[in-house]
Order: C-alpha cells, then structure tokens, then sequence
C-alpha cells in the first residue's frame, strides 16, 4: 500500500520545459558564433572566451560560497545556489566575451566579467533577480574603465570597424568600398568584436532559438526591423539607396545583441504587446545613438537604457496581456512621432 | 518555453479504447447527506429500513435550494459515518447494503412518448428538481436552475470536450450510448423552445463525430442538431471556451451565457435529464473512469453512485509494485482535489479517480519567460499576480484581474521553471475576496 500524498492542482507538468534547456539552447545557438570566432581570431579568441566565461562562473561560485559562510552554513564543494548545472552564468559569460574586440586585454577581461556578474546579478539576488542583463553591463564596464584600452584591430584597408567609418563620414556610399555588403552578411574580412562580425550565423543561432521557442522572437523582429525603418526614412531624405539601412543592420552590434541580448526573458517584459514595444523602444534608440550620440554603437546602451524601463512596461495599471485597438493606435502615434524626431534630426544635425 | 501552448499531453489512451466495465452490485454503497453547495439534510429513514432503487431517503438544505436524496440500490439501511467527499472535506454518508434484488422504487415507471411531448419547462424542471439532478461533468449546480431560466434561448450546446488529460467516461458515454446523449438534447431543446443544439467534441474524436452524425441522420432526422469539432488545446471544455470555439460567442467575465441565448449542459447532466423524464430515474449509476500512472489496469466504469473507490482500486489490481508515493485525485489531473486517503465514495459529480505517482517537482527560480501569461486563457497575468501574493499586495492582485482566473492550472502546467503559480493566483483569489 504506498502512501497517498495530497498536493494542489494541476498535477501535471509540461514534460520538456525546464530552465536548464532553455539556457543550454542559448549556448548552442552561439557554438557556430564561437567555432567562427575561433576561426577567425586563433588563440585570442580562445583565450577571451576562456577567461570570459570562468570570471564571470567563477565570481558567482565564491559569491554564493561566502554568502554560505556568513550564514554559518556548513561549506560543501557542490553549492546549492550555484547556477553552473542550468548554463545562467556560463551564458553570460559566453555572450560577454563574445562582444569583446580580439586584443583585449585577458585582465580587463577578467575584471569586467567578474564585476559585471557582481555588480549586474549577484548583488540584485542572484538568478531571475536582475534588472540589468549581465552581459551588457559587464561590456559596458569594459567600454567605460577601459577604452583605451580596448580598440579594435585596425585592418590594414578600412582603418576603423564599419560603424566607425559610417559615424565618421556619413550618407557617403564610399564606405561600401571598404565593406561590402556581402562581407558584412558573411563576417568574411570584417573588423569588430569577436563574436559580432556574421551576421549569417547570428541568424542561424535566432532560427535555431525560434524553432526551440527559447526566446522571444519578436524582441528581435521589431528591433531589427525598427532599425530597419528608421534608416530607410533617413536614407530617403538624403537621397541615398537602400545600401545604408542594411549596412546599418548588418554591422556593429545590432544582430548580436538584438538576438542574444536584448531577448533575455529576465530582463525583458512580460506580455506579447510590451515586448514589442519595448522592441521598438530599443531600435529607436539605437539609433539615435548611432546617428546623434557620441559613440558609433549604441546596441548595449539601448539595452541597458531600456532594461530600466521593463518594470514601467509591467506596471499593473496599463498592463495587458492582449494587443487592443486603442493600444495599437497609441503605439502607432508613438512610432510617427519617433519616425519625425529621427527625421528632424537629420535635417538639423 | 517561451510561447503560448495550450496543449497538454492527454494521456487518454490507457482507457479511451477500453470498453466500460459494468461494476453494478457493490455490497454496501454510502450515500452523501451534504455535498459542496448543500450543508444541512433532514434524514427520513433510520438504521434498519427497507429501501428500494430510487427511493427518496431524505433531503439536503443548500443555501436557495433542496435537493431530495435518493438511494441507488435496494437493501437495507446502515450507519451514518464519515466519509471522504470531493471536495476534499470528510463528510456524513449513510451506509446502505445491497441486498442485490435491484428492486425499483414504485415511482421509477418509463414516461411514454407522446406524455413526454406535452410536457412544458415548468413541467420538466419539477421532474428534474424532484429526481436531484445538478451538474455531472463536475460543478454540482442544480441542473433545473439553468433549465428554469427565463431568458430566451436559441441554442443549446452539449459539452462533451472533456479536456482534461486521462479521462475517458464522457467519450465512452457517447460511443455506446449516443441514442440517449441525443435524446436528452431533444427533452432540453424541448424545454427551452431552442431552434438549435450543439454537441461540441474534440477534433481528434473521429469516431465520435461519426457515430453521431449517423445517429441523429437516421433515427433524428428531424431535429437541428449539429455536431461541432472543437480543438484539441487545452481547457477546450470550459464552457466559455465551448461557445466561443462552436459559435462564435464570446461571453465577458461575469455574464450568464443565458444573456446570449445559448446554454451550456455537459454530455453526463444531458444523460441524466434523458433519465429523469424518460425513465422517472435520478442519477443512480454513471460513467467513471478509474485511472492513472500508479494503477495496474486503469478502466472505465459504469456504477452505482455510493460506490466506495477502495473496492474499484482492488477491482483494478491494486496500485502498482514498487510505488512508493501516489497521488488520488478525483476529478481532472489539471483542477481535480487530491484526497488524503482512498476512502472516497463516487458521488453523483464524481467523473474519475486518476492515481499518479507522487512526483516532487524541482521549483527554479523564475526566468520571466511570460509562458504562462501567453497561455492564460482568460488574459492574465500569473506571474505578475504570483510576485504580487509574495509582496502581499492586494491593489495590484485586484489591478491584475486575479479574480477572473478560473484555476485551469495552465499557468502551473507550462511554467519553465516548474513553479506552482496557480497557488499563488489561487491565494490572491482569496486575499482579494
């Protein structure tokens, strides 16, 4: 006679959805990613990654082992806390380094992986706890401590990533000299950080997700496709051809951090609708930083801006699950405002 | 996974093909004097009686209705003891012993048909108040409220989805007796002076749609009945789901169907109002489904109600060797209670017993995936509401529509991370009263 346990209902689980996949199909969509930037470049690719992933493993090992300690816990080897079982960290930590330009420093690399964790997750309360995506801030802390430090390799022919060359002399289709386009689909003979530069296999590694439905696909779509627009309406006005909207979304940052990071469920909105606003916020300020700002990427920076804007997105008074009709005309009036602001920005810059 | 996915693995092959088994003579069976909506009862007969078959035994007191109570078999009165109800709680039950004559009480005599096409809704809703009839499929509702309502009714619509994982009775119901399923529609149809009647199954039941649309071309060409193929996603079989899938209708939260014009009788309430003006008979013997994971030979049942499950768990071989921990649940796996014990008695609304072995899911904290807010069928948020129940903030559960929440226990079912966030909708349910 077994005994008879009494629990609540449901007592049944869906069979094949666990954190531990969805986190591992992440490291799987960026194997191609990783085996190009090895490819790519060698050793200091190997190493970045290398250190990448251990800083950021190896910072939340100790964290949750001294947070034992102070609780007067009895130390044990296998830390219940640790998230290395469910890939949390090591996606992070993969993602980071992949953002990383190839001669970059392994101290500086260790240093922001191991303060982005910190600083990013642990503090906030470990895993689902995070407001900021961990990848970003840890990139970000490299960009801002570091800068001098970090640049990417100047290729001998172009001088600067494709970005650099496009916020240096703008509207002028000389840069496709130095890139073409085809290369920049490819990743083939591009400078730029060491997981950023396919665009093709970032595709692949989105394709893969969305067949896993292990990320939200439409996080990318209307961030990609934003960028896309907004470009477009500024290539119209300066009379340039549609060359300038696909370099724009073939090079820098945008893929990447539109499929891998932007698309972190932690940090992004709760329902369908929010998650396509919260798309187009990201893509309307990329660009703005990429035409206006200082900077001639502004991936990681929207994201970042737009990770502090996901609890407004989920606040309980405006929430909604559904797209309704009196939101979509407000969203709508939203993007014709943006479309006018990049618009009037152009003709003034 | 990050999407909305209403589909629940549905486990039904381990009865669906099985014919149902005819366990109709229990030695005792045990009647209950309250249920979850009657909590008072005045007893007519004591230890020692004579009854028969159909014979009103006493009467339970609900708060704006009673409800005669019947014995369903013929033999002689026991004891009062506790039992455990469905609901969970341990109620009193009469004992009755089987003195397996099968003598039917002198009111039980069949109602010929042209007696039968005279009569009016009052008329049937008398019948159907005097013969306790209330919802089968697992709700409990008197069943001749909704047949007495005043509203117009254009439409009847059958339920006969059953979503729920593992069960099995309503769909063997209508395989072997799709006459009386179709009967019933009629006497209801009858009844509410409807021009229409749906019986609403699931797409994947072929054999269903093909019984009944034979049955109702050769033997009911006359009546405007349809038979409607719903989807398989899950819960299909909520009523308001039911309409909206095989009407069109979309019913806002808080409105009677009966607003609309269309009315909703699960396929097991229709049998029995078939019973009740046929045949004079209450509901003494149902469908039944004895099943699950941690059972050797999982069945479905015809019985008497009364019927105790620790006799239909030896009549299925016991549990299985070598389960350590099982779960009993009576009802659906998705909404059903979990009883503490065996000693259940199949009461009129009881549809099955499903025994699964104990799993202890691992909770993970949660990633925000939004699986749950995707798949909520009434537009919620469960996530949103869980982390609201954990700061115990009622102005947002109130702001985030806790209260629509029907408890289908999707949210729990697709959750990534295992969590059992229907609780938490379920305590915010209850904290905003």
């Amino acid at each position: 006679m077994p005994k008879i346990i009494s629990k609540s209902a449901p007592h049944l689980r869906r069979p094949n959805a666990s954190v531990t996949r969805m986190m591992r199909d992440v490291v799987i969509a960026l194997l191609p990613l990783t085996m190009f930037a090895i490819y790519k470049f060698g050793m200091n690719a190997v190493w970045i990654l290398l250190v990448g992933i251990i800083s950021m493993v190896a910072t939340e090992y100790l964290y949750y082992q001294v947070m034992d300690l102070l609780d007067g816990e009895k130390l044990v080897l296998r830390n219940k806390r640790f998230t290395l079982y469910n890939y949390s960290a090591m996606t992070s930590g993969l993602i980071y380094s992949l953002t990383l330009p190839d001669n970059t420093p392994l101290f500086v690399v260790f240093i922001g992986g191991a303060l982005g964790m910190f600083l990013a997750k642990l503090v906030f309360g470990g895993m689902g706890q995070n407001i900021f995506n961990v990848a970003g801030v840890a990139r970000v802390l490299v960009v801002i401590n570091f800068g001098t430090l970090v640049s990417y390799d100047i290729d001998s022919v172009a001088g600067a990533t494709a970005l650099q060359m496009l916020s240096e002399n703008a509207f002028n289709p000389a840069v496709l000299d130095s890139f073409s386009l085809l290369n920049l689909f490819t990743g083939m003979g591009i400078p730029g950080s060491i997981g950023e530069v396919s665009t093709l296999l970032i595709i692949l590694g989105g394709i893969y997700l969305a067949f896993r439905t292990s990320f939200e696909v439409r996080i990318p779509l209307v961030y990609i496709g934003t960028v896309f627009v907004l470009t477009s309406l500024v290539a119209i006005v300066e009379g340039i051809g549609l060359w300038y909207p696909f370099y724009h979304i073939f090079s820098g940052g945008l893929m990447f951090g539109a499929v891998f990071m932007a698309t972190d469920p932690i940090t992004s909105p709760i329902t369908k609708p929010a998650r396509v606003y919260f798309g187009f916020a990201l893509g309307f300020i990329t660009v703005i930083i990429r035409l206006f700002g200082a900077y001639p990427e502004g991936v990681v920076f929207a994201i970042l801006i737009m990770n502090m804007f996901v609890p407004t997105f989920d606040y309980y008074k405006w929430t909604h699950s559904k797209f309704t009709r009196k939101r979509n005309l407000i969203f709508a009036s939203v993007v014709l405002v943006s479309m006018l602001v990049v618009l009037v920005g152009v003709l003034y810059a | 996974m990050i999407k909305k996915s209403r589909k629940v693995r549905d486990y039904k092959a381990l009865t669906k093909a099985l014919p149902t088994l005819r366990y109709l003579d229990p030695e005792y069976v045990y009647i209950h004097l309250y249920n979850a909506r009657a909590k008072t009862y005045d007893l007519f007969v004591k230890e020692g009686d004579y009854v028969k078959v159909g014979e009103k035994i006493g009467v339970r007191h609900g708060g704006f209705f009673e409800q005669p109570i019947h014995s369903t078999v013929s033999g002689y009165v026991g004891k009062i003891m506790k039992k455990f109800h469905r609901t969970g709680r341990k109620v009193d039950v009469i004992e009755i012993r089987n003195d397996f004559k099968d003598l039917y009480h002198e009111s039980i005599t069949d109602r010929p048909d042209y007696v039968i096409e005279q009569l009016s809704q009052d008329d049937m809703v008398e019948i159907i108040k005097d013969k306790a009839l209330v919802g089968l499929g697992g709700s409990g509702f008197p069943s001749y409220i909704k047949l007495g309502t005043k509203d117009p009714i254009h439409t009847v619509v059958i339920n006969a989805v059953e979503c729920e994982p593992y069960l099995s009775s309503d769909y063997r119901l209508i395989l072997e007796h799709p006459n009386r399923v179709v009967t019933g529609l009629k006497y209801i149809m009858q009844a509410l002076n409807a021009e229409k009647g749906i019986i609403a199954i699931k797409s994947e039941k072929d054999p269903l749609y093909e019984i009944l649309t034979q049955v109702l071309k050769v033997r009911f060409p006359e009546l405007n009945i349809e038979v409607a193929k719903l989807g398989n996603h899950y819960p299909q079989g909520w009523e308001i789901e039911v309409f909206k899938y095989a009407l069109g209708i979309e019913i806002p939260h808080g409105v009677l169907p009966t607003k609309f014009g269309v009315i909703g009788f699960n396929v097991s309430t229709c049998v029995g109002i078939f019973d009740a003006i046929k045949h004079n008979l209450p509901v003494i013997k149902r469908h039944f489904t004895l099943t699950g994971d941690a059972i050797n030979f999982p069945q479905n049942i015809r019985l008497r109600v009364g019927t105790s499950v620790r006799d239909l768990i030896k009549l299925s071989d016991g549990f299985k060797e070598g389960v350590k921990e099982v779960n009993v649940i009576m009802g659906g796996p998705m909404m059903g209670v979990s009883a503490t014990s065996d000693d259940i008695i199949v009461s009129k609304t009881t549809t099955s017993v499903i025994i699964l072995e104990n799993t202890e899911y691992v909770e993970e904290p949660c990633v925000r995936c939004g699986s749950c807010v995707y798949s909520c069928p009434v537009s919620i948020e469960p996530v949103q509401i869980m982390n609201a129940v954990k700061r115990g903030d009622k102005d947002v559960m109130r702001g985030l529509e806790a209260y629509k929440c029907i408890e289908c226990g999707l949210c729990a079912y697709v959750c990534t991370s295992k969590i059992h966030v229907t609780d938490y909708v379920r305590k915010a349910k209850k904290l905003i009263g």
